[in-house]
């Protein structure tokens, strides 16, 4: 019968050098160099509350690779190596008798540190000495140019807005319900897009609780989020009248003139707009969310019933913006990036099928009717695909 | 024993508080009875939860959550693969049992509330300060994780197939099959819970696995040793014959042949079993206890005075008819009639709330352990095709999973089967 809870030689021995390594420099070990390679070992064990263990306490700068092997820590399924909170490298999905997985670095001489969340320790010191041959251009720099080309995409998308709620507004005021209703759904796509980014936007004058100068709810406000004193407002009521009543009047008319006032505000306040990277992952989560919560359900196209079209232009917002941190996220976890661009291919592959280039906005009418039978299978896609971009903020926040 | 609670909470008040059988607050109250109909359901005394109660996951032959005796609620979970890489498999099996052992001790299985601003947090926190409640989780494989796909049609546990088609068999489409399975069993509903919707992100995070279809068990439906049997939705005492003894679990349970790393490993079979709760609220008395066999209250057989009196088959009426009535559930079922055959049932109560004809939506999620599928579809060939029991219910799901042993600490479920790399 194995004795499980019988601490073995290797942890006592190992909490022996931890106590005698703050004695400076006794005991210090450099890690051995293999091929011009320091080789750092970490070890994490269920010890003491969850231990991260370097048989290395210093490293000659250059490159690095650390080790890592989860033996027992239970608590312990990721590993960091930072600088001044930056993350350097890492390792995630570690669990107790999984291989041993590594990272190479390139490191200057300085202090770093291990971090484990979830060791009784979480920080520990890795000193790094003498100089090394830095490489060109770091991550961050090339995230800020990822950052700058979907500002620019952005302002590109709300242009096309304007020019698209112009020409819904003169099929409105020529009381054309037909061409109406066909450039309704071609506006709408535009907004989907990039929802997410302008959801905060208040206008001067308004308090931030006041729905009246929210720019998101004067625009895309619907049924479900309607304020009774502020009223309705803005493509859903437009499409209220459109496709509900199935007449336009002057009502209509007032509606259209007042989008058209509003989606112009929209476009100078979103060139002021300064993104950091992470605004761009935490915007592409926003997308997924708006259609899980909102076209999945049906909620958003409640008269015209265009949700799947509305979904398209989600996945293409939240596409675009991962797009714009690949670059990035290829240096910092070629993993993820990965997982997450065959999760956006199921999806898109997923919306395929719904295509009909006889149906307003080239999609199916998302009826009761698909949504009793293909919800289900449409909400697994996005979560799968919202699972591993929750993750890709706080890579690209604490990038180096 | 390998099987009682870390803190063995016989008679001993916890900070926690006890429960006493059904009668929260009451400790030591046996329920008094009048015995209008022979013994009346006594509270065992022995009975009593203690929320800090906790079972460890690593170092025992077989996973918890098969001999541990029934606790109070359950939640079960089954599951799609959905990556075609056995790397991905191996990831989710072994962060998997990393997570139950930390759930399995009352602790979250990552950070609740990162410091990061952006970062996600890994536990989900509604479980926190809950103790850990006597949970268990039991993880179970499905026969399409044994196909060359993954490389793993060597490994297959050699019983392991889908069932086969059985009378009375009325699947809804979702609610059969899975290739993982996962019960959480608990004191407190909300650590079982917490438990299959954390390791169910841990699914897909790996991206290795999607939830397929659930139950949420409300209440035992079955005994386990030192417990008073408890009662399934229809009123009746359920498991009065449960196996109970480790010679039993040996002879009818354990998987004892095959390569080693299956040993101590069983056949998981679920039905979700509907039953038509209004239809037998109005059925008379002597009638519900015809299609058992036993007396409603004190569980007794028809032909007996206690609960626990060996049934008569043999016995008959005046009027030259079996006392036990020939279709009747008990009998049909005994070990006697079906050559000595026993299954360990595990099962809950469960409710889906209304449905759309507006009766009640409820019934029994059967759980049972078998060293043999092939057990179950003899008892339940004959069940399902002349058990008067089935006027009132409906096998409406079902599935099949391997059970493998335990891990020792620094392994994982399965660990055996990724060792020829």
């Amino acid at each position: 019968m194995p004795l499980i809870n019988q601490t073995t030689p290797f942890a006592t021995a190992t909490g022996l050098a931890v106590l005698l390594a703050f004695a400076p420099g006794a005991f210090a070990k450099e890690a051995p160099v293999k091929d011009g390679v320091s080789q750092v070992q970490v070890t994490l064990t269920s010890d003491n509350g969850g231990s991260c263990v370097l048989d290395s306490d210093d490293a000659k700068a250059g490159p690095v690779t650390f080790s890592v092997t989860n033996k027992t820590a239970a608590s312990i399924s990721e590993m960091e190596l930072l600088s001044n909170n930056r993350i350097l490298g890492e390792k995630e999905n570690l669990a107790p008798g999984l291989p041993t997985v590594s990272f190479t670095l390139t490191l200057d001489g300085g202090t770093y540190q291990i971090y484990c969340p979830g060791a009784s320790a979480e920080l520990q010191d890795f000193k790094v000495t003498g100089k090394a041959n830095k490489a060109s251009g770091s991550t961050q720099d090339i995230l800020a140019e990822g950052v700058k080309g979907y500002a620019h995409y952005v302002d590109g998308v709300v242009d096309a807005m304007v020019t698209a709620v112009q020409r819904l507004k003169a099929d409105i005021d020529a009381g054309d319900l037909e061409k109406a209703r066909t450039q309704y759904a071609a506006a709408r796509p535009f907004y989907e897009r990039i929802e997410s980014d302008v959801d905060g936007f208040v206008l001067p004058g308004f308090k931030a609780t006041d729905n009246a100068g929210n720019l998101d709810y004067l625009v895309d406000m619907r049924a479900s989020n309607l304020d009774p004193a502020v009223g309705w407002h803005g493509f859903h009521a437009i499409e209220r009248d459109l496709f509900e009543k199935g007449a336009i009047t002057d009502e209509t008319k007032k509606l259209a003139a007042e989008l058209q006032d509003n989606v112009e505000k929209l476009d100078k306040l979103v060139g002021t707009l300064e993104y950091k990277p992470e605004d761009l992952a935490n915007g592409a989560a926003g997308l997924l969310e708006e259609v899980q919560t909102g076209k999945i359900t049906g909620e958003e196209e409640a008269f015209s019933h265009i949700d799947l079209v509305d979904f398209a232009g989600n996945i293409e917002g939240a596409q675009q913006a991962f797009a714009f941190l690949e670059p990035g996220m290829q240096k910092i976890d070629a993993d993820l990036t990965k997982q997450v661009n065959a999760q956006f291919e199921n999806v898109l592959k997923l919306l395929e099928t719904y295509r009909d280039p006889n149906e307003l906005g080239g999609y199916k009418r998302y009826t009761a009717e698909i949504k009793a039978s293909d919800a289900n299978k449409l909400s697994k896609a996005i979560q799968a695909l919202q699972e591993p971009l929750s993750r890709i903020a706080e890579k690209v926040a604490t990038a180096h | 024993m390998k099987d009682d609670p870390i803190k063995n909470p016989h008679l001993r008040l916890s900070r926690r508080g006890l429960l006493l059988g059904a009668a929260a607050g009451t400790v030591g109250a046996a329920v008094a009875g009048t015995a209008a109909q022979g013994a009346t359901g006594e509270a065992n005394a022995d009975d009593i939860v203690d929320l800090a109660g906790e079972y460890p996951f690593y170092g025992n032959a077989e996973q918890a959550g098969i001999r541990t005796p029934p606790q109070r609620y359950t939640f079960y979970m089954t599951f799609d693969l959905t990556s075609p890489l056995r790397a991905d498999l191996q990831v989710l099996l072994a962060r998997w049992s990393a997570a139950i052992s930390q759930l399995m001790k009352g602790k979250p299985v990552g950070q609740i509330e990162p410091s990061r601003p952006d970062a996600i947090g890994l536990d989900t926190g509604e479980a926190l300060n809950l103790s850990p409640a006597c949970l268990t989780v039991t993880v179970g494989l499905g026969p399409n994780v044994f196909t060359d796909a993954y490389g793993l049609a060597g490994h297959r546990p050699h019983l392991l197939r889908e069932l086969k088609q059985l009378p009375s068999d009325a699947f809804r489409p979702g609610l059969t099959g899975g290739d993982l399975s996962l019960q959480a069993c608990a004191d407190d509903p909300q650590v079982a819970y917490h438990a299959v919707r954390d390791l169910a992100r841990i699914a897909k995070v790996t991206g290795a696995a999607a939830t397929r279809w659930t139950v949420m068990g409300f209440g035992r439906a079955s005994a386990g040793k030192g417990q008073s049997t408890p009662r399934n939705l229809l009123g009746f005492k359920d498991g009065t014959r449960n196996i109970r003894e480790d010679a039993d679990f040996d002879r009818f349970v354990w998987v004892k042949d095959g390569p080693g790393w299956q040993h101590h490993g069983t056949y998981q079979v679920v039905r979700k079993i509907q039953m038509h709760i209004e239809a037998w609220d109005t059925d008379r008395i002597s009638d519900q206890n015809a299609v058992f066999g036993r007396h409603k209250v004190s569980g007794a057989p028809l032909t007996g005075v206690h609960e626990f009196d060996t049934p008569d088959f043999a016995k008959m009426d005046v009027a030259g008819n079996p006392v036990m009535p020939a279709t009747c559930h008990v009998r049909l079922a005994a070990f006697e009639n079906n050559e000595g055959l026993r299954i360990l049932r595990r099962s809950y109560n469960y409710t889906d709330g209304i449905n759309q004809y507006g009766v009640l939506d409820a019934g029994l999620l059967f759980i049972s352990y078998q060293s043999d599928p092939a057990h179950f579809e003899t008892l339940q060939t004959k069940l399902g095709a002349s058990d008067r029991l089935n006027e009132y219910i409906s096998h409406i799901g079902s599935a099949i999973f391997f059970v493998p042993p335990a891990p020792q600490e620094g392994s994982y479920i399965g660990a055996q089967m990724f060792a020829d790399g």
